[in-house]
């Protein structure tokens, strides 16, 4: 039974679709992520869930009950901004409680709300702080606080971290999944980092040019492509044409072949079959992305980065092997 | 001495050059201020004094001219409809400015264009053929309001329409006005609400500031005021100009009066804002 869902919903801006017939359920208490990249619709398919675009066709239901022409003052649903949107002239705990204001809650009420809610995103000590005198990090945790303060029955995250930092980025992504999973929220987090999506999610919608491409959990979504899109957008995949996929496996395809970096091994150049040539390498921290002419063919392969000493310079032979199993055709 | 000038063969003459620099400095801020405050401070003396005739220094001070104005029911009445004139243009300029900035950046961003051209209209017609314009629309006809503070009170408005729009505009431009309403929506607030309790109060310093130097500048206005309503309505500076037959010890403890009490007011206003 889903506790959100989206039937044939249809917006289109100035005479360009922005997404089209685009159906989806959300279960009570997941954490799903709208992945695409910028212009694919996944902001404003969030906004329209929020109620603050409306959509030009399809229906939107939440717990059973349409939702579709109601406020978002009615909904329910608490909203995360990209740009934060804290209050200027409140501070962190009047931003914090100010939904509650809205409720009509005794000051009393409000008071030890926003308390235990200021412990919950760490933020003890800010409390008269001004917006102004946070860091964006501190900002975000106020944005956070003041949209799970009021219960909301759904939560909207709006590339809340996208601003940050890569430390302080990290760190709060692992705090949003935290307090999701305590508190069994329902979630709806909108990125264009795919690693955001693949570490916080229990599903990853994956959108491209205002449709659906892809949906299914993170390990699904990264071991098996649906598409050639998905394949480059998820992973760093080396995409090989029926031809290529001839010339370097020796199989007969009908769309392409889906290699992950990691897929293909690095071996001493008598133990393979196959054997390429090292054009250059780029250090991603625990992983060296090689780049390697096999056969004509430029593959990426990504290996551990144990020593210096192991790294292979350019121009060096090097025997390569493909884990059959994980070949991946895409459409 | 000659083996320290060789050390350092520019430091002599870069120190005199600094030096300069400071003093020319300081001294287009004392010239400056000095240009300022003189005819203030002239006037306060003036003011003070109980006679200035041909000697260098007063004969004598006194408090006498003040005690004299404070109780002239006259000049009492004027300031109050100075105060009341200018109170009434601010109020006016509230209710229709404030509302109307945030619609135009909220719901209709492109009228900004337009709202810049129409606020420049007052600064671009002399203020003496504005009132004539004025005075034959509303001499008589249907609204037959010259004379009356009425007029006056529409005229102001359009005259502190410029300082009131510029500088709400500019808050206006620099906060992240949609998210902002959209978050208030979301946490449950009407958009009249969201507007009352977080765009009105974010606008709260430039609002002030400007309505502060409106204040002064139409508690100083002459030309509209004695064209347009003249003794019909005696503000303060018209007041001050029926009286400059009269002694100038006696215009001087007007004109510092209404200078300090526009100065004190803009001062707790000042703090009120902090």
């Amino acid at each position: 039974m889903s506790f959100f869902e989206i039937q044939n919903l249809s917006k289109q801006y100035a005479g360009r679709p922005v997404f089209r017939d685009l159906d989806l359920s959300i279960a009570s208490g997941e954490f799903i992520t709208l992945l695409g990249p910028s212009g694919c619709g996944k902001s404003t398919l969030l906004r329209c869930m929020a109620g603050l675009s409306r959509p030009d066709q399809g229906a939107l239901f939440m717990a059973g009950e349409e939702i579709t022409h109601l406020p978002p003052q009615k909904r329910g649903i608490g909203m995360v901004f990209q740009s934060y949107a804290l209050f200027p002239n409140m501070t962190v705990q009047q931003n914090i409680a100010f939904g509650l204001r809205m409720q009509g809650l005794s000051l009393s009420k409000q008071h030890l709300a926003v308390k235990e809610i200021i412990e919950l995103v760490e933020l003890t000590g800010k409390e008269l702080a001004m917006p102004d005198e946070l860091s964006g990090g501190q900002k975000q945790r106020v944005a956070l606080a003041r949209a799970l303060v009021v219960r909301p029955r759904l939560l909207l995250l709006d590339e809340p971290l996208s601003a940050l930092d890569a430390r302080i980025r990290r760190h709060l992504r692992e705090q949003i999944r935290a307090i999701q999973q305590r508190l069994g929220l329902t979630t709806v987090f909108v990125t264009h980092d795919q690693e955001e999506a693949l570490t916080l999610s229990d599903r990853i919608v994956l959108m491209h040019e205002g449709k659906i491409v892809q949906a299914g959990s993170a390990e699904s979504l990264y071991t098996r492509p649906a598409s050639r899109f998905a394949a480059q957008f998820i992973g760093q995949y080396n995409l090989l044409t029926a031809a290529e996929a001839q010339t370097l496996l020796g199989r007969t395809i009908a769309g392409q072949l889906a290699i992950r970096p990691e897929s293909i091994t690095l071996l001493p150049i008598t133990d393979s079959q196959l054997t390429g040539r090292v054009l250059d390498h780029q250090l991603l921290g625990n992983v060296i992305r090689y780049r390697i002419d096999c056969r004509g063919i430029i593959l990426k392969v990504d290996a551990l980065n144990r020593d210096a000493a192991t790294l292979l310079p350019a121009g060096h032979d090097i025997g390569l092997s493909v884990a059959e199993p994980e070949l991946c055709e895409v459409a | 001495m000659a083996a320290d000038t060789s050390a350092h063969p520019t430091s002599a003459p870069l120190r005199g050059r600094r030096w300069r620099a400071i003093h020319y400095h300081q001294l287009v801020v004392a010239s400056l201020m000095a240009l300022l405050l003189l005819p203030i401070a002239a006037t306060l003396v003036y003011s003070l004094s109980s006679r200035w005739g041909a000697t260098i220094l007063p004969d004598g001070f006194s408090l006498g001219w003040y005690l004299q104005l404070w109780s002239e029911p006259r000049f009492l009445a004027a300031f109050a409809r100075s105060l009341l004139v200018c109170a009434g243009t601010l109020v006016l300029a509230i209710v229709i400015v404030v509302p109307a900035a945030f619609v135009v950046f909220y719901y209709y961003p492109k009228l900004d264009r337009w709202m810049n051209l129409l606020i420049l209209l007052p600064f671009a017609m002399p203020p003496v053929v504005s009132s004539v314009g004025l005075l034959s629309l509303y001499a008589d006809g249907t609204l037959p309001i010259i004379g009356t503070p009425w007029v006056l009170l529409g005229c102001y408005f359009t005259i502190i329409l410029p300082f009131l729009y510029r500088a709400l505009a500019n808050r206006l431009q620099s906060l992240d006005l949609h998210s902002l309403m959209e978050a208030a929506q979301l946490l449950g607030a009407s958009a009249p609400r969201a507007f009352l309790c977080v765009v009105l109060p974010a606008l709260r310093k430039s609002l002030f500031a400007s309505l502060f130097l409106s204040f002064s500048f139409l508690m100083g206005e002459f030309v509209f005021a004695n064209l347009l309503v003249g003794t019909r309505f005696e503000t303060l500076q018209i007041y001050l100009y029926n009286m400059r037959s009269t002694s100038g010890h006696y215009t001087s403890a007007v004109v510092m009066s209404y200078f300090l009490i526009t100065l004190i007011l803009t001062w707790i206003a000042t703090r009120f804002n902090r």
